[in-house]
Order: C-alpha cells, then structure tokens, then sequence
C-alpha cells in the first residue's frame, strides 16, 4: 500500500468515482435533510444529514466533503423550500471539511481502519469543527452576506452547533465503526 | 415520496418550463442576488408578485405543493415571531424608530420600526422562496447542468448536481423500503412514543443499510461513465441546450438589467449609506 502525500489526501482525486460519490452523498444529504430530521429550535434540526460528509470525507477526502456539505445543504434548501440561506451553506462547507478529513489522520473506512484513537480524534474534531463552522464562520458570513441580525443567527448557530455535535457523536461514531468493520472483512488475508 | 415530486425529469410545456436552462439558471440567479440585496418592499414586492404569477403559469399539482407551502408560510412566521421575542428591538438597525404600538411589559414592546422590519422580512423570506420554487419546479437536472457551466462553472460540478438531483427520488424511495421493514421487524419511528435521542439511535439502525447500498451504486455508476469517455475532455455539450429561441432573447435582455440594477443598487450602497437602512413608508407620506 503506497503512501499518498498529505496534499494529495487533502484535494482529493477528482477522477469519476469522486465526482458520483460527492454526488451520492449530495443525494443522500438531500434525503436526510427531509426525512431524518427532528427540530430543535427554528431553522435547527437534530439532523441526520450531517452523518453524510463524514462517509464522504472518509471514503474520498476533506473537500469532496466539503462540496458535499455545502451543495448538498442548497439543495436541500431548494427542495424544501426553506428558503436560500448561503451564509449557512458556507458554514456547513468549513463543517463538512473539518469533520471529513478522516484520512489526514490514518482513519481509512474503505479498508477497516478506525481505532479508538481516530475516535477520540474524531469525537474532538467534531466538536472543534461545529464550535468554528457555526460559532464563528456562519455568523462571519451572515454579518457580509445578510447584514445585522447577528443576536438570532450567533443563538441559532450554537444551537446547531450543539445538535450536529450530537449527531456526529451518538450517531457517527457507531456507524463508521459499523462500516469499518463491513469493509474491514477481507483484509486479513494475506497474499502468498 | 414526501416533497421530491417536485423535481420534474422531463421538460414540461408551459412558457417558463419551454425557456432554455442558461436562461433559468442565470434569471434565477440574478434575482436572487436581488432579493437578498436589500429589505426595501418597493424592490422586493414587484418580484414577489411576478414569481406567483409564474408559479400559476407552471400549472403545478396544487395538491403536492399546497403542503410544502403551509409549512413554509407556518415556518417562517413562527421564525419572525422567535425573532421578535429574543430581541424586540431588532428592527431599530433597519428602521431607526422606536416608536411604540403596544406594550405587554417593560421587555415585550411592539415598536413601529421592529413591525414594519418583521413584515418586509418575512415578505422577503417568502419571495425567496416563492422564486426558488418556480426555478426547481421549472428546470430538469440536465438543464441545471447545462446552466451552471453557463454561468463558467467546470461541467465537473454541473455533473455532481444533476447526479444528485437524478438520485434523489431513488435514495428516498431507498430510505422509504429500508424504514418500513425495519418497522416491520419491531423498531418504533413514531414521533410521540419516542423521545429524541432514542429516535436518533434507532435512525442509526436505518442509516446503515441506506449509506452502503447509496455508495454501492458509486461503482457502478462511474463504471459507466468511464466506459462513455467521461472527463476526457476539457469541455462538453448538453442534450438540453440548442441556441436562444426568441423568449430566451427577451430574458436576456431581463436578467442583463436585473444584474446591472443589482450591481448598481450594491455599490452605490457601499459609497454612501443609506438612512435609514431600508424603504419605510410613513416616512414618504
């Protein structure tokens, strides 16, 4: 198994398969957005959607995360009509980044690779990631996008923070193990 | 299927359904610059008004979309009203005036300004809305591609959106089938007789068979795609495109003004600020 350098992880291969993964994931963010969510507080769902740009960030790298994140979260909007919200597609973006570079840190889901320790690492980045995604960027975004408001978005954002952290640790972390440990059933053989 | 029937695959008959992609795709996104630009109803009411015409035009099944509208309409007025409770001042930015209608307590004040910005905002979200409904309901996948590499995107990323939207009926009808057997085989969805963490755990239990049989299509898909040469060259051509019809040239003409007003409308903006911050109408009479 060759190494990849740490830049290449970090762009991703744009070949084919990146491209329909980053659009299956986009999908599936569509899906969850809608069917997976349970609201919180108004424009904040505990949302199931925000498992997807870990999958993606583990199976193809951090920016076809992020893409997935972000255009998926447009078109979500678009299709559920919640209206057009770009600062928060911005935040999502530096979410989906955050939380999907698994690779940078050894995690490899295709192969089986996920210990406790890429948990623990996981667990913190996930945290780390919605403090900066929705406590800082969004309401950086809402200020030069929007203008004033920042009161409601900066409550609105912790709140998100709050419930995708929720998410990514009660429901992310069972399932990249459960998909871990699906890929990880070949591995073991060695070639003669 | 809950709200993705409003995704059409074919192109449908009416006179904005018959326009060309490029033209939706750059009207729809010059006016949403135009309608996030500003809180003036003078801007905003205009485009709220042609964008329900349009949604008339479409001749769209009232019974599917009527949901959507009521949770939409019910949303954002429960939003305004959320607003209005953390800050009752949070008009005083826009509008500058503080003179106040009625008064519950020393906190709950209804002031003139905070009333009459709640009313342009919520009429704003609507017309945000109202216009993205148009667009989708009006557009197929592959006109939306065709657009966005109109609009100078890599055809890459047109790609990635019109996978997504063409898989979208799919993964839910996935997600639909995975639900209603694991249902079948004990695991309680209701809303009211769980409580929301159990219901996230359960939702893991679904999300697991639907994440790998989506990713299991990848291969296939790009297998596909490889195997008809695709992302081997720098450009592409769309089945959906064809060079503009008279209706395109008219839009042309449209989106070019609503673009050159955007753009004047910002940047005079930028030079000298407006006072008060938006249009308000006791202050022309």
């Amino acid at each position: 198994m060759k190494k990849e350098s740490f830049g290449k992880i970090l762009l991703g291969k744009w070949d084919t398969k990146t491209i329909v993964g980053v659009a299956i994931g986009i999908a599936l963010f569509g899906v969850l957005m809608v069917y997976g969510s349970i609201t919180v507080f108004t424009n904040t769902n505990l949302s199931l959607a925000m498992i997807v740009p870990v999958i993606v960030g583990g199976l193809f790298g951090p920016l076809p995360a992020a893409l997935a994140c972000g255009v998926g979260n447009i078109l979500a909007d678009l299709i559920g009509g919640w209206g057009f919200w770009i600062d928060w597609a911005i935040g999502n973006a530096v979410l989906g980044f955050i939380v999907g570079s698994l690779k940078l840190y050894g995690a490899n889901i295709d192969e089986g690779v996920f210990d406790v320790k890429h948990m623990v690492i996981y667990a913190v980045l996930a945290v780390l990631g919605n403090v900066i995604a929705f406590g800082v960027v969004t309401p950086i975004a809402t200020h030069l996008i929007q203008g004033g408001e920042l009161k409601i978005t900066i409550a609105q954002g912790w709140v998100a923070a709050a419930s995708n952290a929720t998410v990514l640790l009660v429901a992310g972390i069972p399932i990249l193990k459960a998909l871990a440990a699906r890929n990880a059933r070949g591995t073991n053989l060695t070639k003669e | 299927m809950k709200n993705f029937n409003i995704i059409n695959l074919t192109k449908g008959k009416t006179f904005i359904h018959q326009l060309s992609g490029t033209t939706k795709v750059r009207l729809f996104a010059a006016l949403m610059v135009y309608v996030m630009m500003s809180f003036d109803l003078p801007i905003i009411l205009p485009l709220f008004i042609f964008s329900i015409i349009g949604l008339i035009s479409l001749k769209p099944s009232w019974k599917t979309i009527r949901p959507i509208i009521f949770f939409v309409v019910f949303l954002n007025v429960l939003n305004i009203i959320l607003y209005w409770l953390a800050d009752p001042h949070c008009g005083f930015e826009y509008t500058a005036d503080k003179t106040v209608l009625f008064a519950y307590t020393n906190y709950l004040v209804v002031t003139r300004g905070t009333l009459w910005f709640l009313l342009v905002r919520l009429l704003k979200m609507l017309t945000a809305f109202s216009t993205s409904l148009v667009f989708i309901m009006s557009i197929t996948p592959s006109e939306l591609a065709a657009g966005l590499t109109s609009l100078g995107f890599t055809y890459k990323l047109g790609s990635i959106v019109e996978i997504a939207f063409r898989y979208i009926p799919d993964i839910s009808r996935d997600y639909e089938n995975i639900a209603i057997s694991m249902q079948c085989r004990g695991l309680e969805l209701d809303a009211k007789k769980t409580k929301a963490i159990e219901r996230l755990k359960q939702m893991v239990i679904i999300l697991i068979p639907l994440i790998i049989t989506s990713f299991d299509r990848v291969g296939n898909i790009s297998n596909a795609m490889d195997l008809r040469g695709f992302g081997k060259g720098k450009k592409r051509s769309y089945y959906s495109e064809y060079p503009e019809r008279r209706n395109d040239k008219i839009f042309k003409l449209i989106y070019c003004l609503i673009a050159l007003f955007c753009a004047y409308y910002i940047i005079s903006g930028l030079i000298t600020p407006r006072v008060p911050k938006m249009w308000i109408y006791w202050r022309c009479l």
